[in-house]
Protein backbone atom coordinates (compact mmCIF):
# COMPACT_ATOMS: atom_id res chain seq x y z
CA UNK A 1 0.00 0.00 0.00
CA UNK A 2 1.10 3.57 -0.53
CA UNK A 3 2.77 5.44 2.41
CA UNK A 4 -0.13 7.17 4.08
CA UNK A 5 0.29 7.93 7.67
CA UNK A 6 -2.41 9.04 10.05
CA UNK A 7 -1.52 10.07 13.44
CA UNK A 8 -3.16 8.28 16.85
CA UNK A 9 -5.54 10.97 17.36
CA UNK A 10 -6.82 10.72 13.71
CA UNK A 11 -7.06 6.94 14.46
CA UNK A 12 -8.66 7.32 18.03
CA UNK A 13 -11.54 9.77 16.21
CA UNK A 14 -12.37 6.96 13.08
CA UNK A 15 -12.28 4.45 15.74
CA UNK A 16 -14.90 6.92 18.06
CA UNK A 17 -17.47 7.60 14.62
CA UNK A 18 -17.31 4.25 13.70
CA UNK A 19 -18.20 2.98 16.76
CA UNK A 20 -20.85 5.51 17.20
CA UNK A 21 -21.88 4.95 13.64
CA UNK A 22 -25.63 3.48 13.08
CA UNK A 23 -25.84 2.54 16.95
CA UNK A 24 -27.00 5.64 18.31
CA UNK A 25 -29.87 5.76 15.92
CA UNK A 26 -30.54 1.76 16.10
CA UNK A 27 -29.18 0.38 18.88
CA UNK A 28 -31.68 2.03 21.84
CA UNK A 29 -34.55 0.17 20.42
CA UNK A 30 -33.76 -3.69 20.63
CA UNK A 31 -31.59 -3.07 23.79
CA UNK A 32 -34.77 -1.74 25.12
CA UNK A 33 -37.38 -4.00 24.13
CA UNK A 34 -35.10 -6.82 26.22
CA UNK A 35 -33.71 -5.40 28.66
CA UNK A 36 -36.00 -2.75 29.11
CA UNK A 37 -35.83 0.12 31.45
CA UNK A 38 -32.16 -1.47 32.51
CA UNK A 39 -30.89 -1.11 28.86
CA UNK A 40 -28.50 1.34 30.30
CA UNK A 41 -26.98 -1.31 32.75
CA UNK A 42 -26.49 -3.32 28.95
CA UNK A 43 -24.69 -0.40 27.79
CA UNK A 44 -22.46 -0.57 29.80
CA UNK A 45 -21.97 -4.20 30.29
CA UNK A 46 -21.99 -3.66 26.16
CA UNK A 47 -18.98 -1.07 26.77
CA UNK A 48 -16.97 -3.28 28.72
CA UNK A 49 -16.78 -6.67 26.37
CA UNK A 50 -16.24 -3.94 23.54
CA UNK A 51 -12.79 -2.71 25.46
CA UNK A 52 -11.86 -6.66 25.53
CA UNK A 53 -12.28 -7.30 21.67
CA UNK A 54 -10.07 -4.02 21.50
CA UNK A 55 -7.56 -5.52 23.55
CA UNK A 56 -7.74 -8.67 21.50
CA UNK A 57 -7.37 -6.27 18.36
CA UNK A 58 -4.71 -4.28 19.38
CA UNK A 59 -2.64 -7.57 20.25
CA UNK A 60 -3.16 -8.59 17.12
CA UNK A 61 -1.88 -5.53 15.71
CA UNK A 62 0.98 -4.95 17.71
CA UNK A 63 2.29 -8.61 16.66
CA UNK A 64 2.44 -7.59 13.08
CA UNK A 65 2.78 -3.94 13.04
CA UNK A 66 2.75 -3.19 9.45
CA UNK A 67 0.09 -5.80 8.20
CA UNK A 68 -3.30 -4.94 7.53
CA UNK A 69 -5.69 -8.01 8.32
CA UNK A 70 -5.98 -9.17 4.93
CA UNK A 71 -2.51 -9.58 4.82
CA UNK A 72 -2.23 -11.43 8.39
CA UNK A 73 -4.29 -13.67 7.14
CA UNK A 74 -2.20 -14.73 4.33
CA UNK A 75 1.07 -14.69 6.42
CA UNK A 76 -0.83 -16.70 9.71
CA UNK A 77 -3.20 -19.11 7.47
CA UNK A 78 -1.56 -19.84 3.76
CA UNK A 79 -1.60 -18.22 0.79
CA UNK A 80 -4.61 -19.78 0.03
CA UNK A 81 -6.75 -20.46 3.10
CA UNK A 82 -5.51 -16.69 3.77
CA UNK A 83 -7.17 -15.43 0.65
CA UNK A 84 -10.62 -17.09 0.87
CA UNK A 85 -11.17 -16.38 4.50
CA UNK A 86 -10.13 -12.55 3.35
CA UNK A 87 -12.94 -12.48 0.89
CA UNK A 88 -15.15 -13.40 3.51
CA UNK A 89 -14.17 -10.73 5.36
CA UNK A 90 -14.33 -8.18 2.45
CA UNK A 91 -17.58 -9.50 1.49
CA UNK A 92 -18.84 -8.74 4.93
CA UNK A 93 -17.33 -5.50 4.98
CA UNK A 94 -18.41 -4.66 1.11
CA UNK A 95 -22.11 -5.71 1.99
CA UNK A 96 -22.76 -3.76 5.19
CA UNK A 97 -21.25 -0.54 3.44
CA UNK A 98 -23.82 -1.42 0.88
CA UNK A 99 -26.22 -1.95 3.36
CA UNK A 100 -25.56 1.58 5.12
CA UNK A 101 -26.00 3.25 1.70
CA UNK A 102 -29.23 1.39 2.27
CA UNK A 103 -29.91 2.64 5.71
CA UNK A 104 -29.03 6.16 4.98
CA UNK A 105 -31.21 6.44 1.97
CA UNK A 106 -34.08 4.76 3.94
CA UNK A 107 -33.92 7.22 6.90
CA UNK A 108 -33.76 9.92 4.69
CA UNK A 109 -36.55 9.08 2.12
CA UNK A 110 -38.69 7.62 5.35
CA UNK A 111 -37.97 10.71 7.89
CA UNK A 112 -36.86 13.72 6.29
CA UNK A 113 -37.10 13.66 2.33
CA UNK A 114 -40.30 11.37 1.40
CA UNK A 115 -41.14 12.39 -2.03
CA UNK A 116 -37.70 11.74 -3.32
CA UNK A 117 -36.96 8.52 -5.39
CA UNK A 118 -34.49 6.02 -2.99
CA UNK A 119 -32.29 5.64 -5.96
CA UNK A 120 -31.14 8.58 -6.63
CA UNK A 121 -30.75 9.74 -2.28
CA UNK A 122 -28.54 6.28 -2.75
CA UNK A 123 -26.60 7.50 -5.57
CA UNK A 124 -26.27 11.02 -4.29
CA UNK A 125 -24.47 9.49 -0.89
CA UNK A 126 -22.56 6.73 -2.71
CA UNK A 127 -20.65 9.27 -5.08
CA UNK A 128 -19.57 11.21 -1.61
CA UNK A 129 -19.11 7.79 -0.40
CA UNK A 130 -16.80 7.34 -3.48
CA UNK A 131 -15.13 11.06 -3.75
CA UNK A 132 -13.94 10.25 0.17
CA UNK A 133 -12.37 6.79 -0.23
CA UNK A 134 -10.95 7.95 -4.09
CA UNK A 135 -8.97 11.10 -2.02
CA UNK A 136 -7.97 8.52 0.27
CA UNK A 137 -7.43 8.06 4.03
CA UNK A 138 -5.30 10.71 5.09
CA UNK A 139 -7.86 13.10 3.26
CA UNK A 140 -11.07 11.39 5.21
CA UNK A 141 -9.28 11.16 8.20
CA UNK A 142 -8.42 14.60 8.23
CA UNK A 143 -12.16 15.44 7.44
CA UNK A 144 -12.92 12.87 10.53
CA UNK A 145 -11.06 15.40 12.75
CA UNK A 146 -12.77 18.24 11.60
CA UNK A 147 -16.22 16.97 11.63
CA UNK A 148 -16.00 15.77 15.20
CA UNK A 149 -16.32 18.55 17.02
CA UNK A 150 -19.21 19.72 15.03
CA UNK A 151 -20.83 15.68 16.16
CA UNK A 152 -19.82 16.61 20.01
CA UNK A 153 -21.72 20.49 19.44
CA UNK A 154 -24.55 18.85 17.79
CA UNK A 155 -24.57 15.79 20.23
CA UNK A 156 -24.30 18.53 23.76
CA UNK A 157 -27.23 20.38 22.45
CA UNK A 158 -29.89 17.30 22.01
CA UNK A 159 -28.64 16.53 25.27
CA UNK A 160 -28.60 19.29 26.94
CA UNK A 161 -32.06 20.64 26.14
CA UNK A 162 -33.78 17.10 25.90
CA UNK A 163 -33.05 17.02 29.99
CA UNK A 164 -36.17 19.15 30.78
CA UNK A 165 -38.29 16.32 29.41
CA UNK A 166 -36.65 13.38 31.43
CA UNK A 167 -39.28 11.23 33.83
CA UNK A 168 -36.98 9.77 36.44
CA UNK A 169 -40.32 7.39 36.80
CA UNK A 170 -39.22 5.89 33.96
CA UNK A 171 -36.15 4.14 35.42
CA UNK A 172 -37.82 1.94 37.92
CA UNK A 173 -38.21 -0.29 39.00
CA UNK A 174 -34.51 -0.79 39.04
CA UNK A 175 -32.98 -4.32 38.08
CA UNK A 176 -36.25 -6.15 37.02
CA UNK A 177 -35.06 -6.89 33.52
CA UNK A 178 -33.48 -10.62 34.35
CA UNK A 179 -29.67 -10.97 34.10
CA UNK A 180 -30.09 -12.73 31.35
CA UNK A 181 -31.81 -10.51 29.19
CA UNK A 182 -29.33 -7.80 30.57
CA UNK A 183 -26.48 -9.82 29.32
CA UNK A 184 -27.78 -10.49 26.47
CA UNK A 185 -28.97 -7.43 25.29
CA UNK A 186 -25.39 -6.32 25.83
CA UNK A 187 -23.86 -8.49 23.76
CA UNK A 188 -26.25 -7.01 21.38
CA UNK A 189 -24.55 -3.67 21.79
CA UNK A 190 -21.26 -4.76 21.67
CA UNK A 191 -21.83 -6.69 18.42
CA UNK A 192 -23.52 -3.59 16.56
CA UNK A 193 -20.98 -1.25 18.14
CA UNK A 194 -17.32 -2.88 18.82
CA UNK A 195 -17.33 -6.01 16.72
CA UNK A 196 -17.21 -4.75 13.34
CA UNK A 197 -13.91 -2.52 14.59
CA UNK A 198 -12.24 -5.17 13.49
CA UNK A 199 -12.51 -3.16 10.22
CA UNK A 200 -10.22 -1.05 11.70
CA UNK A 201 -7.14 -3.69 11.25
CA UNK A 202 -7.09 -2.88 8.01
CA UNK A 203 -6.28 0.64 8.99
CA UNK A 204 -4.51 0.60 12.25
CA UNK A 205 -1.73 -1.58 12.16
CA UNK A 206 -0.21 0.24 8.65
CA UNK A 207 -1.22 3.77 8.70
CA UNK A 208 -0.14 5.05 12.15
CA UNK A 209 2.51 6.71 12.87
CA UNK A 210 2.92 5.36 16.52
CA UNK A 211 2.02 1.96 16.52
CA UNK A 212 3.07 1.07 19.59
CA UNK A 213 0.24 3.71 20.90
CA UNK A 214 -2.53 1.51 18.95
CA UNK A 215 -4.41 -0.44 21.66
CA UNK A 216 -4.88 3.28 23.70
CA UNK A 217 -6.43 4.54 20.64
CA UNK A 218 -8.42 1.33 20.35
CA UNK A 219 -9.58 1.48 24.09
CA UNK A 220 -9.73 5.55 24.27
CA UNK A 221 -11.74 4.95 20.71
CA UNK A 222 -14.65 2.49 22.78
CA UNK A 223 -14.88 4.39 25.66
CA UNK A 224 -15.57 7.59 24.52
CA UNK A 225 -18.19 6.27 21.15
CA UNK A 226 -19.56 3.90 23.97
CA UNK A 227 -20.31 7.11 26.21
CA UNK A 228 -22.12 8.76 23.58
CA UNK A 229 -24.38 5.42 23.19
CA UNK A 230 -24.71 5.02 26.84
CA UNK A 231 -26.37 8.67 26.99
CA UNK A 232 -27.95 7.86 24.35
CA UNK A 233 -30.11 5.08 25.86
CA UNK A 234 -29.94 6.07 29.09
CA UNK A 235 -31.94 9.32 27.40
CA UNK A 236 -34.41 7.57 25.51
CA UNK A 237 -35.20 5.47 28.53
CA UNK A 238 -35.67 8.38 30.37
CA UNK A 239 -38.04 10.41 27.94
CA UNK A 240 -39.61 8.02 26.17
CA UNK A 241 -39.90 5.21 28.68
CA UNK A 242 -38.48 1.59 27.91
CA UNK A 243 -41.78 0.71 26.06
CA UNK A 244 -41.78 3.13 23.87
CA UNK A 245 -38.46 2.81 22.84
CA UNK A 246 -38.59 -0.44 21.98
CA UNK A 247 -41.22 0.21 19.46
CA UNK A 248 -39.59 2.68 17.51
CA UNK A 249 -37.01 2.66 14.35
CA UNK A 250 -35.30 5.67 15.45
CA UNK A 251 -35.56 6.39 19.02
CA UNK A 252 -32.83 8.64 19.06
CA UNK A 253 -34.45 10.62 16.16
CA UNK A 254 -37.81 10.82 18.03
CA UNK A 255 -35.76 12.13 21.20
CA UNK A 256 -34.64 15.20 18.58
CA UNK A 257 -38.09 15.30 18.05
CA UNK A 258 -39.32 15.70 21.70
CA UNK A 259 -36.92 18.75 22.45
CA UNK A 260 -39.16 21.54 23.03
CA UNK A 261 -37.51 24.41 24.63
CA UNK A 262 -40.25 27.01 25.41
CA UNK A 263 -42.01 26.25 22.48
CA UNK A 264 -39.33 28.22 21.19
CA UNK A 265 -36.72 25.87 20.57
CA UNK A 266 -38.35 23.31 18.41
CA UNK A 267 -38.05 20.71 15.46
CA UNK A 268 -34.30 20.79 15.98
CA UNK A 269 -34.29 16.88 14.90
CA UNK A 270 -32.98 17.77 10.98
CA UNK A 271 -30.22 19.84 12.55
CA UNK A 272 -28.96 16.69 14.98
CA UNK A 273 -29.72 14.18 11.57
CA UNK A 274 -26.29 15.80 10.53
CA UNK A 275 -24.81 14.76 13.23
CA UNK A 276 -26.08 10.79 12.89
CA UNK A 277 -25.36 11.30 8.88
CA UNK A 278 -21.69 12.31 9.52
CA UNK A 279 -21.40 8.89 11.76
CA UNK A 280 -22.97 6.77 9.91
CA UNK A 281 -20.83 8.29 6.99
CA UNK A 282 -17.63 7.57 8.38
CA UNK A 283 -18.87 3.80 9.21
CA UNK A 284 -19.86 3.38 6.09
CA UNK A 285 -16.13 4.45 4.59
CA UNK A 286 -13.97 2.85 6.88
CA UNK A 287 -15.96 -0.48 5.66
CA UNK A 288 -15.72 0.44 2.12
CA UNK A 289 -12.59 1.75 2.51
CA UNK A 290 -11.22 -2.21 3.94
CA UNK A 291 -13.12 -3.39 1.25
CA UNK A 292 -11.86 -1.60 -1.87
CA UNK A 293 -8.25 -1.57 0.24
CA UNK A 294 -8.85 -5.17 0.76
CA UNK A 295 -9.58 -6.31 -2.66
CA UNK A 296 -6.53 -5.02 -4.00
CA UNK A 297 -3.95 -6.26 -1.20
CA UNK A 298 -5.41 -10.23 -2.75
CA UNK A 299 -4.73 -9.63 -5.96
CA UNK A 300 -1.66 -8.06 -5.42
CA UNK A 301 -2.32 -4.34 -6.83
CA UNK A 302 -0.42 -1.53 -6.11
CA UNK A 303 -3.19 1.38 -6.30
CA UNK A 304 -6.62 0.57 -4.31
CA UNK A 305 -8.22 3.76 -6.47
CA UNK A 306 -8.81 2.48 -9.64
CA UNK A 307 -11.32 0.16 -7.97
CA UNK A 308 -13.12 2.05 -6.53
CA UNK A 309 -15.65 3.46 -8.89
CA UNK A 310 -16.35 0.11 -10.40
CA UNK A 311 -17.29 -1.35 -7.22
CA UNK A 312 -18.79 1.72 -6.35
CA UNK A 313 -20.93 1.03 -8.99
CA UNK A 314 -21.85 -2.10 -7.59
CA UNK A 315 -22.37 -0.74 -4.10
CA UNK A 316 -24.87 1.01 -5.29
CA UNK A 317 -26.77 -1.45 -6.94
CA UNK A 318 -26.34 -3.72 -3.88
CA UNK A 319 -28.06 -1.07 -1.79
CA UNK A 320 -30.77 -0.89 -3.61
CA UNK A 321 -31.54 -4.67 -4.13
CA UNK A 322 -30.04 -5.63 -0.56
CA UNK A 323 -33.57 -5.68 1.40
CA UNK A 324 -36.84 -5.51 -0.08
CA UNK A 325 -38.78 -4.24 2.70
CA UNK A 326 -38.23 -3.29 6.16
CA UNK A 327 -39.02 -6.55 7.67
CA UNK A 328 -36.63 -8.15 5.78
CA UNK A 329 -33.97 -5.33 7.16
CA UNK A 330 -34.71 -6.14 10.39
CA UNK A 331 -34.87 -9.94 10.68
CA UNK A 332 -31.51 -9.83 8.68
CA UNK A 333 -30.18 -7.38 11.65
CA UNK A 334 -31.44 -9.11 14.47
CA UNK A 335 -30.83 -12.87 13.47
CA UNK A 336 -27.70 -13.11 11.13
CA UNK A 337 -26.06 -9.83 11.02
CA UNK A 338 -24.48 -10.48 14.62
CA UNK A 339 -23.10 -14.00 13.78
CA UNK A 340 -21.54 -12.93 10.33
CA UNK A 341 -20.07 -9.90 12.11
CA UNK A 342 -18.87 -12.32 14.49
CA UNK A 343 -16.81 -14.53 12.46
CA UNK A 344 -15.01 -11.87 11.58
CA UNK A 345 -14.88 -9.75 14.29
CA UNK A 346 -14.37 -12.24 17.14
CA UNK A 347 -13.70 -15.96 15.67
CA UNK A 348 -10.94 -14.58 13.05
CA UNK A 349 -9.01 -12.60 15.20
CA UNK A 350 -8.93 -15.32 17.99
CA UNK A 351 -8.03 -17.86 15.60
CA UNK A 352 -4.66 -15.69 14.18
CA UNK A 353 -3.58 -14.52 17.59
CA UNK A 354 -3.95 -18.95 18.08
CA UNK A 355 -2.55 -19.46 15.49
CA UNK A 356 0.35 -16.80 15.96
CA UNK A 357 1.32 -17.89 19.22
CA UNK A 358 1.38 -21.48 17.75
CA UNK A 359 4.25 -20.36 15.35
CA UNK A 360 6.55 -18.19 17.67
CA UNK A 361 6.54 -21.57 19.66
CA UNK A 362 7.25 -23.68 16.99
CA UNK A 363 9.82 -21.04 15.66
CA UNK A 364 11.17 -20.70 19.33
CA UNK A 365 11.82 -24.15 18.78
CA UNK A 366 13.38 -24.19 16.53
CA UNK A 367 16.15 -21.26 17.69
CA UNK A 368 16.38 -23.54 21.13
CA UNK B 1 -34.86 2.04 -22.95
CA UNK B 2 -34.11 4.54 -21.18
CA UNK B 3 -32.47 3.13 -18.22
CA UNK B 4 -30.03 0.74 -20.13
CA UNK B 5 -28.76 3.54 -21.81
CA UNK B 6 -28.52 5.45 -18.66
CA UNK B 7 -26.56 2.33 -16.68
CA UNK B 8 -24.06 2.00 -20.24
CA UNK B 9 -23.39 5.91 -19.97
CA UNK B 10 -22.68 5.83 -16.03
CA UNK B 11 -20.37 2.54 -16.96
CA UNK B 12 -19.12 4.49 -19.83
CA UNK B 13 -18.04 7.48 -17.65
CA UNK B 14 -16.42 5.17 -15.38
CA UNK B 15 -14.43 3.71 -17.92
CA UNK B 16 -13.79 7.22 -19.12
CA UNK B 17 -12.49 8.61 -15.75
CA UNK B 18 -10.35 5.60 -14.75
CA UNK B 19 -9.54 3.94 -17.98
CA UNK B 20 -6.93 5.71 -19.73
CA UNK B 21 -4.69 6.19 -17.26
CA UNK B 22 -4.86 2.11 -16.75
CA UNK B 23 -4.30 1.66 -19.92
CA UNK B 24 -0.92 4.26 -20.30
CA UNK B 25 0.57 2.61 -17.77
CA UNK B 26 -0.09 -1.26 -18.56
CA UNK B 27 -1.07 -2.70 -15.49
CA UNK B 28 -2.69 -5.77 -17.04
CA UNK B 29 -3.56 -7.12 -14.16
CA UNK B 30 -5.47 -3.64 -13.22
CA UNK B 31 -7.34 -3.46 -16.35
CA UNK B 32 -8.70 -6.69 -16.32
CA UNK B 33 -9.95 -6.53 -12.44
CA UNK B 34 -11.33 -3.07 -13.05
CA UNK B 35 -12.81 -4.26 -16.16
CA UNK B 36 -14.11 -7.26 -14.59
CA UNK B 37 -15.98 -5.13 -11.76
CA UNK B 38 -17.13 -3.30 -14.55
CA UNK B 39 -19.11 -5.64 -16.32
CA UNK B 40 -20.69 -7.35 -13.68
CA UNK B 41 -21.80 -3.57 -12.28
CA UNK B 42 -22.84 -2.52 -15.41
CA UNK B 43 -24.87 -6.05 -15.49
CA UNK B 44 -26.38 -5.97 -12.34
CA UNK B 45 -27.27 -2.46 -13.63
CA UNK B 46 -29.25 -3.65 -16.43
CA UNK B 47 -31.18 -5.80 -14.83
CA UNK B 48 -31.96 -3.44 -12.03
CA UNK B 49 -33.63 -1.18 -14.37
CA UNK B 50 -35.16 -3.92 -16.55
CA UNK B 51 -36.28 -4.26 -12.98
CA UNK B 52 -35.66 -8.61 -12.99
CA UNK B 53 -35.75 -9.65 -9.93
CA UNK B 54 -32.60 -9.63 -8.05
CA UNK B 55 -31.70 -11.70 -5.48
CA UNK B 56 -30.75 -9.94 -2.30
CA UNK B 57 -26.68 -10.39 -1.34
CA UNK B 58 -27.72 -11.21 1.85
CA UNK B 59 -29.76 -14.16 1.07
CA UNK B 60 -26.92 -16.90 0.86
CA UNK B 61 -25.34 -15.29 3.91
CA UNK B 62 -28.96 -16.05 5.23
CA UNK B 63 -28.90 -19.84 4.34
CA UNK B 64 -25.18 -20.34 5.20
CA UNK B 65 -25.88 -19.42 9.17
CA UNK B 66 -29.07 -20.71 8.90
CA UNK B 67 -27.11 -23.94 9.70
CA UNK B 68 -26.68 -22.49 13.51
Amino acid sequence: MDNVKISIRQFTILVILFTIGTAILIIPAPIALIAKQDAWISALMGIGMGVLLMLLYSALGSQYPGLTLVEMNERLLGKWIGKIVSLGFLYFAFITSSELLYFVGDFLATQIMPDSPLPSLNVLFAVILLMGVRLGLEVFARAAEILFPLCILLFLILVIFIVPEIDIKNMKPMFNAGATNIIQAGMMFTSVASVPVVSMLMIGPVCVNEPQKIRKAFVMGTLIGGIFLFIVIILTVLVLGADFTARQAYPSYVLAKRVNVGHFLQRIEAIVAIMWIITIYFRMMIYYYSAVVGIAQIFKIKDYRSLTLPLGFIAVIFSLIIHPNEAHSIHYNERYWPMFASTFGIFLPLLLLVVSFYRNKMAGKGNA
Amino acid sequence: MWGILGIITVAAIIFGIDGPKLIQQGHKKEMWIFSILLCIGTGLGIALVRRIDLPSPVDWIEALYRIF
